[in-house]
């Protein structure tokens, strides 16, 4: 396999912001709206996927040279059911609090299309170093977008931020005739919610930005 | 060679061995741990739910499995019974705690519930379980709308009256099985 | 430089040209006086600070979002302070201000600017801001939240008659609830001030009485089984028809006319499965009150509802084309 294509440091930056996983891929949907009620579960859940991607990135490449393309599919998925297995027994193990509240959510990392997508895209014909960086950035990005969903849900659901292991309160908790949280954000609805505005304003931001660098190459 | 299925598939064979020896000895190695999470997880409620207890011991009487609250001697103090049974949105899943003689309750702990949030959900507050808090056990107990007037009523939650009921029926369910399975 | 516009459609030609969306939304207003009239004689002042946040926030709401997408800003034809209105009398007299306020932007924002402003939204925007908060703030929205134990105001001492009925198995009388003298959110209670608002909207044609003739006769019809089949004491369908926020569903809420089908059989359809939807929720869920909940589920079917109600052209139905 040559070494064409993006190199380590431009797979590592496009995994970003270019091509963040959940707002301009949107992949790896599923635990975006289940696990982002709170910064803990998202932060768990972001750590589990860069684990298991730079796992199963690093050792497709690895093998690489040895994939029939009609097995490819059964091999990647093989590899990232065993590392996302792992993650769960060392969850259950070291942070059962966390490993209770995600539940199935863990184990259903196995058909996070990020990690499939990344082998197949990179991995599957890249060498290991672009790979690894490749699987970094990626994470990076699903771990940025988790984030900022999380963010908006905790501090409107419950008025914290990182209130389980910080506790950090950014509302105050007042009589319920001044203020109270949103439920809603709590429940799966706020997540669809959250999730569509968030996506509205990326689009909005790269519109303006595409705008402004229209105007620079006409200007020029 | 080539066309072989071994020679297709040679390579799933071989990432199907390694990885299974592997998940092996990460079960193997962790297992433990993770048992004693989930039993600590029970066990660690003992405490705030027996007044004077600070471990248990499963055992199982009349088709369901309670735990003996033991105190630092090792003797039994009390009981501590996984019930669960319908609430309003689904099931629930408390722990209840008794005193030896099984004639008063000394705690209630929610483990898990999916009950309306804002209403329902409120039978998890520590001011509403804390009510159960030394109730008698004979007669039942029963949920009230107003503040309670005899010593077997508990104020119910404000609107969600389904829920409070049927906590207090758990409750008033586990009890009554514990007590007969110790009949017999 | 704009084309000429040349309009081309079949006949028969009709234009209502003083239909304006200003003047449909200041009918709307007209006809919420009633209404008004009898929450301030139930609510006193409870009824003036919830329409005033309502009222307020929405148009706020409404020049924020349209100024956002660069549009004109059109709080002029009056749409967002109807919206406003509608949520604040759907609303419980006590509710804390940021449930009136949170409601009436996400009822603008979510509920109509996002899909293209006035005349785009496919659900009610006032239902969708009051879903959205009654999920938000169960505590503040919910049957609980209706009464307030030491208040002045009689009315608000006691459960409203629906969850009355639905947990105690208590009957109010007719009278009260014809006249507004119960407990309920703030522009429901009075039957008659409903009535006299509805009967204006549709006289004026601003509202299609096919909606609320769908909605009473759907509630009447199940009503009457419900009374023949289970009856509770002193309850009858009068009491199902006038209790909660049916009236004010049928005429305000049910009669938007974005949201609701286009041909008039569509309308009774819509009217039908709101009044059903309703009495099924009423009857058989945990909530005691469904008109919220009925609007918008039948909003979600109207494009079903039109494509089979499609109405015959004058002149006899358009013949199929054959297949090639």
């Amino acid at each position: 396999m040559s070494q064409d294509g993006p190199t380590a440091v431009e797979r590592f930056l496009n995994g970003i912001i270019p091509e963040n996983p959940t707002y301009r891929q949107i992949l790896g949907i599923c635990p975006t709206l289940a696990v982002t009620n709170t910064m803990e579960s998202a932060m768990t859940m972001a750590g589990t996927v860069l684990f298991v991607l730079v796992c199963s990135n690093v050792l497709t490449s690895l093998i690489r040279g040895l994939l029939k393309p009609h097995l490819r599919i059964l091999v990647f998925t093989l590899t990232i059911a065993a590392f996302v297995t792992i993650a769960d027994r060392f969850l259950a193990a070291y942070m059962y609090d966390m490993s209770k509240v995600l539940g199935p959510y863990i184990p259903l990392v196995i058909v996070n299309c990020i990690i499939i997508a990344r082998c197949e895209i990179c991995a599957a014909k890249q060498g290991v170093w672009t790979a690894f960086m490749d699987a970094v950035g990626q994470s990076l990005g699903f771990m940025l977008g988790l984030m900022s969903i999380a963010t908006i849900r905790e501090i409107l659901g419950f008025g914290t931020w990182f209130g389980k292991w910080l506790g950090w309160r950014v509302i105050p908790v007042t009589a319920p005739e001044h203020w109270s949280t949103w439920v809603i954000m709590i429940l799966p609805p706020g997540a669809f919610i959250t999730l569509g505005l968030l996506m509205g304003v990326m689009n909005w931001i790269e519109a303006k930005h595409s705008a402004r660098a229209k105007k620079a190459t006409v200007a020029a | 060679m080539k066309n072989s299925y071994i020679g297709q598939a040679w390579l799933v064979i071989v990432l199907s061995l390694v990885f299974g020896a592997a998940l092996a000895g990460v079960q193997a190695a962790l297992k433990p741990r993770i048992e004693q999470n989930k039993l600590n997880d029970t066990l660690g409620q003992i405490p705030s739910l027996v007044p004077g207890a600070t471990t248990g011991q499963a055992e199982t009487i009349g088709g369901q499995t309670v735990y003996r609250a033991l105190n630092d001697q090792g003797e039994q103090v009390g009981w501590m019974i996984p019930a669960r049974g319908l609430g309003f949105a689904d099931v629930l899943d408390l722990l209840v705690g008794l005193n030896k003689d099984l004639s008063r309750v000394t705690g209630l702990s929610v483990l898990e519930q999916k009950e309306t949030p804002g209403l329902g959900d409120r039978i998890t507050e520590p001011r509403w379980r804390d009510q159960f808090k030394g109730k008698p056990t004979i007669p039942d107990l029963v949920v009230t709308k107003t503040a309670p007037k005899s010593d077997s009523e508990i104020q119910g939650v404000t609107g969600a009256t389904i829920s409070s009921v049927s906590v207090a029926g758990i409750v008033n369910g586990a009890v009554a099985r514990l007590r007969e399975g110790l009949r017999e | 430089m704009p084309s000429p516009a040349i309009h081309i459609a079949p006949a028969p030609h009709l234009f209502g040209g003083a239909l304006t969306t200003q003047r449909m939304m200041f009918d709307v207003l007209l006809a919420l006086v009633p209404v008004l009239v009898a929450a301030l004689w139930q609510f006193r002042l409870y009824a003036v600070i919830q329409l005033a946040i309502c009222m307020v926030s929405a148009v706020a709401a409404e020049a924020l979002f349209t100024a956002m997408r660069k549009k004109p800003i059109l709080v002029r034809d009056g749409s967002a302070l109807v919206t406003g209105a509608i949520l604040a009398f759907s609303l419980p007299a006590k509710a804390p201000w940021y449930a009136g306020a949170v409601g009436s932007f996400v009822a603008i924002g979510i509920g109509k600017v996002i899909f293209g402003g006035v005349g785009q939204n496919i659900f009610n925007p006032a239902m969708l801001g009051r879903a959205f908060a009654m999920i938000a703030f169960p505590a503040a929205l919910g049957a609980s939240a209706y009464v307030v134990p030491d208040s002045p105001i009689d009315g608000l001492t006691h459960a409203t008659p629906l969850t009355a009925l639905k947990m105690l198995g208590q009957s109010t009388g007719l009278l009260p609830l014809f006249l507004g003298a119960t407990n309920g959110s703030i522009g429901e209670t009075s039957a008659l001030a409903c009535l006299l608002g509805g009967a204006y909207l549709c006289l004026r044609r601003t509202a299609s009485w096919e909606i609320p003739a769908g909605v009473i006769a759907a509630t009447a019809v199940i009503g009457l089984l419900v009374q023949w089949f289970s009856p509770v004491a002193g309850w009858t369908v009068l009491h199902e028809l006038c209790g909660g926020a049916l009236l004010f569903g049928a005429f305000f809420i049910a009669t938007d006319p974005v949201s609701s089908p286009l041909a008039p059989r569509g309308k009774f359809v819509f009217g039908l499965g709101v009044g059903a939807l309703v009495m099924l929720i009423r009857k058989l869920s945990g909530y005691p009150e469904g008109v919220m909940f009925s609007v918008l589920i039948m909003n979600a079917l109207v494009p079903l509802i039109n494509r089979a109600t499609i109405p015959t052209p004058v002149g006899g139905p358009v013949p199929a084309k054959k297949a090639a």
